[in-house]
């Protein structure tokens, strides 16, 4: 349905067009400019990370590297720091993503039951959080209190439940026909049962938009690795990453005397941003795709 | 009275057992938000307490002694406050202006490419960067501005703006709101037009073809159906972002922050992050999280209000 909306504007589009005037000629280039600004940045960290350290740093390569260097990547990729950094980021990642789409899409079943009782104390509960928050300090004491500060479970269980969706998730649950859940009650299915067997995998498409939403977050998070964690061991990438740039005189274990001319603290930098970028860029697709989906069952049915 | 009591008595017991397990499942959902979003609300009471660099934060939580609004006072005669404040809302008013309306734009204009193929190919483009984190996003601006390997300062040189003798350092703090505000846009447009693109889809296609009957020209078709059409989406969400004017993204500013442009790029999230961890004064920062919080609420409520009287909408 959603679709047919979109193919009708498309179609009325190329009804209504009489001829290619002046001001889509206009519009076509000025995007044109946009897409170019947009892509061109990372264009340019390329480049920059295949250039020689010594070379680059005189200035002037914007278009192609002057003299061609993967220096940076080795020492990056030599850095048992990149490691563990990138190793915690997929362990949290994928965990997180997996609890965090199970446990929020099991509150939402329940808040999409009609059955529910004392509904309005469950709804009040949930969206007072959304507007009133305690604050970073009293944040940070509850984190130490419940003993997950530096522990691994501190990137883990905070973000496990999301209010924001919970309430995308259960308006879709709610457009699932009630005549499903009524065959199964007549089988003799538990509520928790049906929301396991029939409603997960009835609402694929809506868990995966909010599974690759709470992925992209936790690949690109830093500030629970900054601020509740002390431990070398237990770094993320983005963080690694920060302190890369912010830090130009971090020393590597990874300069050898003979690429030492080949790196400078730029180039190093922007190869592992350029590592970092390639896991978003490969499942780009995917979530463009989910995201727009997504984003329209919030907005139409929310 | 009698029919009363046991009516409510036989509701009392109508609890099934799909009921009860519902009931469990949506516990659950409230036991996290005690202790992740309550218990620390509970935590704020720090800042009415004489906590700023305690030893044990805990005991002068639950025993320590109140001190009433002295904490709040504080703030009033923080001088670097002020700057900050500026900051903030300097920051977020022009954010406002300036990348509120740029994918209401966008989508606009992309709607009204024909070529499908372009038009998608813009689109992939267009959102990519929303799922760059800020850090490198950062580390790209950083980059681009430098002195001697970056891309401004050739082209300033270009247009005579600068000389090789006496170059702009793009990183002063001058220029640090001009870049935050770009970079913001090309990070958000591609994305924040999706939300927009699907109120326009939504609008009946009759619409158009009458106003094309009666003679209206693409840009009124524009300005007098499609931004009427989606003004509900568009008030939500400026409501919303009203409501934010004293929040940031705290990993945005952070990453791009460096001693060079802190006063202009010190906003109230990151300086309540440098009270509260660096400086460890525990109570002022509660103090000043509380206070943003609380506005931040009015700010939407107020909206809210103003919205429902001028546009007939609000969010709640």
């Amino acid at each position: 349905m959603k679709n047919s909306a979109f193919l009708s504007g498309f179609a009325l589009n190329k009804k209504t067009l009489r001829h290619f005037n002046w001001f889509d000629i206009i519009n076509y280039i000025f995007l044109a400019v946009l897409a170019f600004i947009t892509l061109y940045p990372f264009w340019f960290v390329l480049i920059g990370s295949f250039s020689q350290g010594e070379d680059y740093s005189g200035g002037g390569v914007w278009v192609w590297p002057r003299i061609w260097s993967s220096a940076s990547y080795i020492v990056v990729l030599k850095d048992s720091r990149f490691w563990i950094a990138l190793r915690n980021t997929v362990v949290r990642t994928i965990l997180a993503t997996v609890l965090s789409v199970g446990f929020t899409s099991m509150v939402a079943y329940a808040m999409s039951r009609p059955n529910l009782k004392h509904k309005p104390f469950f709804q009040w509960v949930n969206l007072f959080t959304m507007f009133f928050s305690g604050g970073l300090v009293p944040y940070y004491l509850v984190i130490v209190a419940i003993g997950l500060y530096d522990t691994f479970w501190v990137y883990i269980l905070p973000s496990i439940y999301s209010v924001y969706n919970m309430i995308v998730l259960s308006s879709f649950f709610r457009s699932i026909p009630e005549s499903i859940r009524e065959s199964a009650v007549l089988d003799g299915a538990g509520d928790f049962r049906i929301w396991l067997q029939m409603y997960m995998p009835l609402s694929k498409p809506a868990l995966a938009t909010i599974a690759l939403w709470v992925a992209v977050g936790h690949w690109n998070s830093y500030m629970a690795t900054m601020l509740y964690t002390r431990d070398a061991n237990l770094t993320t990438l983005q963080y690694f990453l920060m302190r890369l740039i912010k830090e130009a005189n971090v020393s590597y274990e990874g300069i050898t005397w003979e690429i030492r001319n080949d790196v400078t603290p730029q180039t190093i930098s922007y190869a592992a941003i350029v590592v970092a970028t390639i896991p978003i860029l490969m499942v780009y697709p995917f979530l463009q795709r989910f995201f727009t989906k997504g984003i329209m069952i919030g907005s139409l049915k929310g | 009275m009698t029919d009363f009591v046991e009516k409510t008595t036989r509701k009392r017991k109508k609890w099934t057992r799909n009921d009860k397990q519902v009931y469990f499942m949506a516990m659950c959902g409230v036991a996290f938000l005690c202790v992740f979003a309550y218990l620390p609300m509970v935590g704020t009471l720090l800042a009415f307490k004489e906590g700023d660099r305690a030893i044990d934060i805990y005991q002068v939580l639950l025993t320590g002694k109140w001190c009433g609004f002295d904490n709040f006072a504080n703030l009033l005669t923080d001088r670097k406050l002020t700057d900050i404040v500026i900051n903030t809302l300097g920051l977020n008013l022009l954010l406002l202006v300036f990348n509120f309306p740029a994918p209401i734009i966008f989508a606009l204009l992309i709607n009204e490419v024909t070529h499908l193929r372009y038009k998608k190919g813009i689109q992939t483009v267009s959102m990519f960067p929303h799922f760059i984190s800020w850090t490198i996003f950062g580390a790209i601006i950083v980059a681009l501005t430098d002195m001697t390997t970056g891309i401004f300062n050739p082209i300033l040189e270009a247009i005579g703006l600068c000389s090789q003798e006496n170059p702009i350092n793009l990183g002063e703090a001058q220029y640090f709101w001009v870049e935050m505000i770009i970079a913001s846009i090309v990070k958000g447009v591609g994305w924040g037009s999706i939300v927009y693109m699907a109120a326009i889809a939504g609008i009946s296609p009759e619409l158009y073809e009458a106003a094309q009957i009666d003679g209206a020209n693409r840009f009124q078709r524009a300005v007098k159906i499609t931004i009427p059409m989606i003004a509900p989406t568009i008030t939500v969400f400026l409501l919303l972002q009203i409501s934010k004017l004293l929040g940031n993204s705290y990993e945005q500013f952070y990453s791009m922050q460096n001693a060079i442009n802190l006063e202009r790029s010190e906003v109230l999230a990151t300086y309540i992050y440098r009270k509260g961890f660096t400086q460890r004064r525990y109570s002022y920062a509660a103090a000043l999280g509380l206070c943003e919080s609380i506005i931040s609420v009015l700010l939407l409520l107020f909206s809210n209000i103003l919205s429902k009287k001028f546009t007939g909408r609000g969010v709640f």
